[in-house]
């Protein structure tokens, strides 16, 4: 036993010890309470906030998107509801027996189960959605709906298609939508001041956005604001009741200058022949018409293609992806004439009277090379008149020679070669409008006299786009000036373009505008084919793009063996003369013959607009 | 204060305070289980009854006299190290661990048994040893203590077998462990963190400690529970949301929200307010043991009084440290107020002892 001395000191040390455990304990419980505080009081609003959005979820409620109108008011793309059965590829292991088990409610086409085979794994990653089936029978839905609960997977949701009324008519005007991507749906979310966490992966879902063309130059226009739902959810995120609900914005519709008759007239004339047609309202600078062929059909890249059917497209010789109208680029060949004779006359190098004698060449004083006409033999005694009714090289090779290039360049820019003509047009390409600077960077040559003289007759390194020719078309039926080109009514936006001139007078307009008149109907004109089909006075001047060249008409035989060698037939074309209201271009890649192969389209083009 | 009643021949020992503090906490516990198991009264019930028998148990262990305790206090150990071994062959697997062993109407966590008999078997080892504690008798001490926590720990159960392992060292501490010898053991201890890291502690231990210290290291894993935890405490605000208005624990955020997070419930609903208050209570019974044990009438019930209360302190730091993010997830019951068998029953049982300890006198003494 211990005494009483040791036990007092005994109860002493055990009190002092257990008031330092006390104590340690007693700095950890303020702690505590200090950590506490600083979450309930101090950081409160930030918790608050925190337990907020856990409990809340946004879904997000998607507008419908505009319709495009052609200028009479007719629908041209429109909105098609369609109930659908739709997968979460991402929640199902095995596609084959869920396909194998769905199929025997609900019959699938063999292209069905291709297509969703073909683009399973990639929505799977994305965690997207996928439709299996469209435009479900409401005997289907029912059978669906009583067994639905033997597909978690899978459900039955409206889906609004984009149906063109004339799938391929305006392909390449009005372009196609498609999915969202996922950084398209961020920018579009962070513009509407949405929250993007879980929504991106979750609601991008059957939301189209223009890809090409209007669709795609107009999509803010047209695709609208989202609306959202708010939710209160529990932490497995199952929604338990709505708190708030925001209506979307539809898209607003878009009232274009299309017209569709036209394009119709335009479409057909054509034939499938490669090439492109553009026609333009010249006092307004609208586009009515602009077709690019061989064409496809929208309707199938909206909604979902399979990769067969797509990889024909892509691999098609004839390209029907490809956008002639605003992104081909040809030789403006003969119909840049009217441009050089302008220039001629601002600068004084000629004058109407002004006239030389056209052997069927012109030689270079410089290295005596040779530059042929169309024409073996020439065409005699020619004016600018004649010339531009004859289509006479020699005199705009030997205008070409005495002109300076520099200012040259900068005459025919101001027609709009080698420059943005159309305010929202996807995507253009400027063509070539080319300089020595332009050669000596690209070509590593320096700039011959020769160049000047075949930029003379729109040969050689000069292209442009069929787009720019119907521009180029409208300037001159305009006399000198233009509203840069719209597919919209609205022009506040749109620019006008003009000509600088000081020397070209209404006087000598008018005598262009004969002299263009005259291609169609004098009987040496280069289009006097054409006399028969006009229903109106229409002034012209066709192309032919020389695309292999050759000495003469028998070397020409040889190589047109090859379609592909052939010349391209191009034809600008304005009236109702005098008082011109629509201009055309028109190309027909190997069509050889400005006049009578691109002509009767331009013309059928100006009848069914002017009528 | 102490009552000694005397009823003719018969004497009950109670201790008011302590009585009426921990059955008000019961009460509140049984109001706020209600909330956090959202109205589910099957479980309100079930710990009603648990809180029921707890209180009765508390009484009945406060009537022996402590010399009981102290004769008794081997067997208690040996009987609680066979149960958990005992625990290690037939118990019943949760979640990878071996914690419960199965008595049909009742599953008895084994860990909860050993946190209060080994406090009690040291007391009665150290309490007639002088002062300071030789270094032999420290030796034998230590390895009961770590024999007992290597049980624990084995199960595994680090939260507990940490507990235990503090009880034991409360108590040696408390008897007089030379101050030479402390110096000397946390000066080793720091050296051989390094070791104890590598080989002593679970991936999954590690991992907790890491996020504990980093919590970006793992968004999902262990740290969103802290999260969501910091999330209702914080959003209970000065004065809480309500009862039953927690969203965080009505609309499941909060994990473990009847258990060891139920005291997010509680900041959650009724905000800083309501948890100063509460903690007041436990702040007064731990008070009141300070007071006990500085009147207690020998050695072996100071040393019984003060490591069992510490016990219970700990418990309470664990867990109120865990839920607001100041340390580690280990897993710890708040007591008197989590849903729980044993674990709510050992404090019950403390209880009961530390009254006995505190209400039996010795007349010839002091």
């Amino acid at each position: 036993m211990i005494d009483f001395d040791e036990r007092y000191a005994e109860k002493k040390s055990f009190f002092n010890r257990l008031i330092i455990v006390y104590g340690f304990f007693g700095l950890a419980f303020s702690f505590f309470l200090y950590q506490t505080y600083s979450l309930q009081v101090s950081e409160y609003i930030e918790y608050e906030t925190a337990a907020i959005e856990n409990k809340t979820k946004e879904i997000l409620v998607q507008p419908t998107r505009g319709i495009i109108y052609d200028r009479s008011g007719k629908i041209i793309v429109n909105n098609v509801p369609t109930y659908d059965l739709i997968i979460k590829p991402s929640q199902i292991k095995n596609i084959d027996s869920f396909l194998a088990d769905i199929s025997l409610i609900i019959e699938l086409e063999p292209h069905e189960f291709d297509f969703v085979r073909e683009n399973f794994d990639i929505k799977a990653r994305y965690n997207r959605e996928l439709i299996v089936k469209k435009n479900l029978s409401e005997e289907q839905i029912a059978k669906f709906e009583v067994r639905s609960y033997k597909f978690p997977n899978a459900f039955i949701d409206v889906r609004y298609s984009r149906y063109n009324n004339y799938p391929e008519l305006f392909s390449h005007a009005l372009g196609y939508v498609g999915g969202v991507s996922n950084d398209e749906l961020a920018d579009i979310l962070k513009n509407q001041e949405l929250r993007q966490v879980e929504t991106i992966f979750k609601y991008s879902n059957g939301f189209q956005i223009g890809k090409i063309g209007l669709e795609k130059t107009y999509d803010h226009i047209l695709r609208g604001e989202f609306g959202k739902k708010v939710y209160e959810v529990d932490a497995r995120g199952k929604l338990l009741k709505e708190k708030e609900f925001i209506k979307p914005i539809n898209g607003e519709n878009l009232y274009t200058t299309l017209d569709i008759n036209a394009q119709k007239v335009a479409y057909t004339k054509m034939n499938n022949r490669r090439g492109a047609v553009v026609a333009i309202e010249i006092d307004t600078g609208s586009i009515v018409s602009y077709v690019s062929t061989p064409s496809f059909s929208t309707n199938a890249i909206s909604n979902g293609i399979s990769s067969k059917a797509f990889n024909a497209l892509i691999n098609d010789n004839n390209k029907p992806f490809f956008d002639r109208a605003s992104k081909g680029r040809y030789s403006p060949a003969s119909t840049i004439k009217p441009a050089i004779g302008l220039f001629g006359i601002e600068n004084n190098i000629i004058d109407w009277n002004f006239s030389i004698d056209d052997p069927g060449y012109f030689i270079l004083p410089e290295d005596q090379r040779v530059y042929r006409g169309w024409r073996k033999g020439g065409h005699g005694k020619v004016n600018l008149n004649k010339a531009m009714i004859v289509s006479s090289n020699t005199f705009f090779f030997s205008l070409a020679y005495k002109s300076n290039i520099y200012e040259l360049i900068e005459h025919l820019s101001d027609f709009g070669f080698g420059k943005k003509v159309c305010a929202d047009c996807f995507n253009p390409d400027l063509g070539l409008l080319p300089s020595p600077e332009w050669k000596l960077n690209n070509l590593n040559f320096g700039w011959f006299k020769g160049d000047t003289v075949n930029m003379g007759v729109g040969q050689g390194y000069l292209s442009a786009t069929p787009l720019q020719l119907a521009f180029y078309a409208t300037i001159l039926a305009n006399k000198g000036s233009a509203k840069e080109l719209s597919f919209i009514f609205d022009k506040n936006q749109i620019e006008n373009l003009s000509i600088q001139t000081s020397n070209i007078d209404d006087l000598d307009w008018n005598r262009l505008h004969a002299s263009m008149i005259g291609v169609i109907d004098s009987p040496i004109g280069t289009a006097k084919s054409l006399q028969k089909l006009i229903t109106h006075t229409i002034a012209a001047k066709s192309g032919t793009v020389e695309l292999v060249s050759t000495e003469t008409k028998e070397d020409y035989k040889i190589i047109r063996e090859n379609e592909g060698n052939r010349d391209h037939a191009i034809i600008i074309a304005f009236g109702p003369m005098p008082n011109p209201k629509y201009a055309v271009s028109v190309v027909i890649e190997n069509g050889e013959s400005g006049g009578s192969v691109a002509g009767p389209v331009a013309v059928a083009v100006l009848n069914s607009l002017i009528d | 204060m102490k009552k000694k009643l005397k009823f003719k021949n018969f004497s009950i020992y109670f201790d008011q305070y302590l009585f009426i503090t921990i059955t008000l906490l019961s009460v509140m516990g049984l109001i706020f289980l209600y909330s956090a198991s959202q109205g589910d009264l099957n479980t309100v019930i079930k710990q009603s009854i648990f809180v029921g028998f707890g209180l009765f148990l508390m009484f009945i262990l406060s009537q022996p006299d402590p010399d009981f305790y102290k004769i008794f206090s081997g067997l208690f150990i040996i009987l609680a190290i066979i149960l958990m071994l005992a625990t290690m062959v037939l118990g019943k697997e949760v979640n990878g661990a071996k914690r419960w062993l199965n008595f049909g109407f009742f599953t008895l966590q084994t860990s909860e048994i050993i946190k209060i008999a080994l406090p009690i078997f040291l007391a009665s080892y150290l309490y007639n040893k002088p002062l300071p504690i030789s270094l032999k008798h420290t030796f034998i001490s230590l390895v009961v203590i770590c024999f007992t926590f290597y049980l624990v720990y084995l199960q595994p159960d680090l939260g507990t077998g940490l507990v235990v392992f503090m009880a034991g060292i409360y108590i040696l501490f408390l008897a007089g462990l030379s101050w030479r010898f402390i110096f000397t053991s946390i000066g080793c201890i720091i050296l051989s963190m390094p070791f104890l890291w590598n080989n002593f502690l679970q991936p999954f231990q590690r991992q907790r400690i890491l996020t504990f210290i980093d919590p970006s290291s793992d968004p999902f894993g262990s740290s969103w529970n802290i999260t969501q935890s910091k999330i209702a405490i914080g959003s209970g605000g000065m004065s809480g949301k309500g009862y039953q208005e927690g969203s965080q624990a009505h609309l499941n955020f909060l994990p473990e929200a009847e258990t060891d997070f139920i005291f997010s419930v509680i900041a959650e609903e009724f905000g800083f307010f309501g948890i100063c208050i509460l903690l007041s209570f436990f702040f007064f019974i731990l008070l009141r043991c300070i007071y006990l044990a500085y009147n207690a009438r020998d050695r072996f019930c100071r040393l019984t009084i003060g490591g069992l209360s510490l016990v219970f302190a700990s418990t309470l730091f664990i867990n109120l440290g865990m839920v607001v993010g100041i340390i580690p997830v280990v897993g710890m019951p708040m007591p008197f107020i989590s849903k729980g068998g044993s674990s709510l029953l050992s404090f019950y049982i403390a209880f009961g002892i530390i009254i006995s300890m505190a209400t039996h006198k010795k007349l010839m003494q002091k």
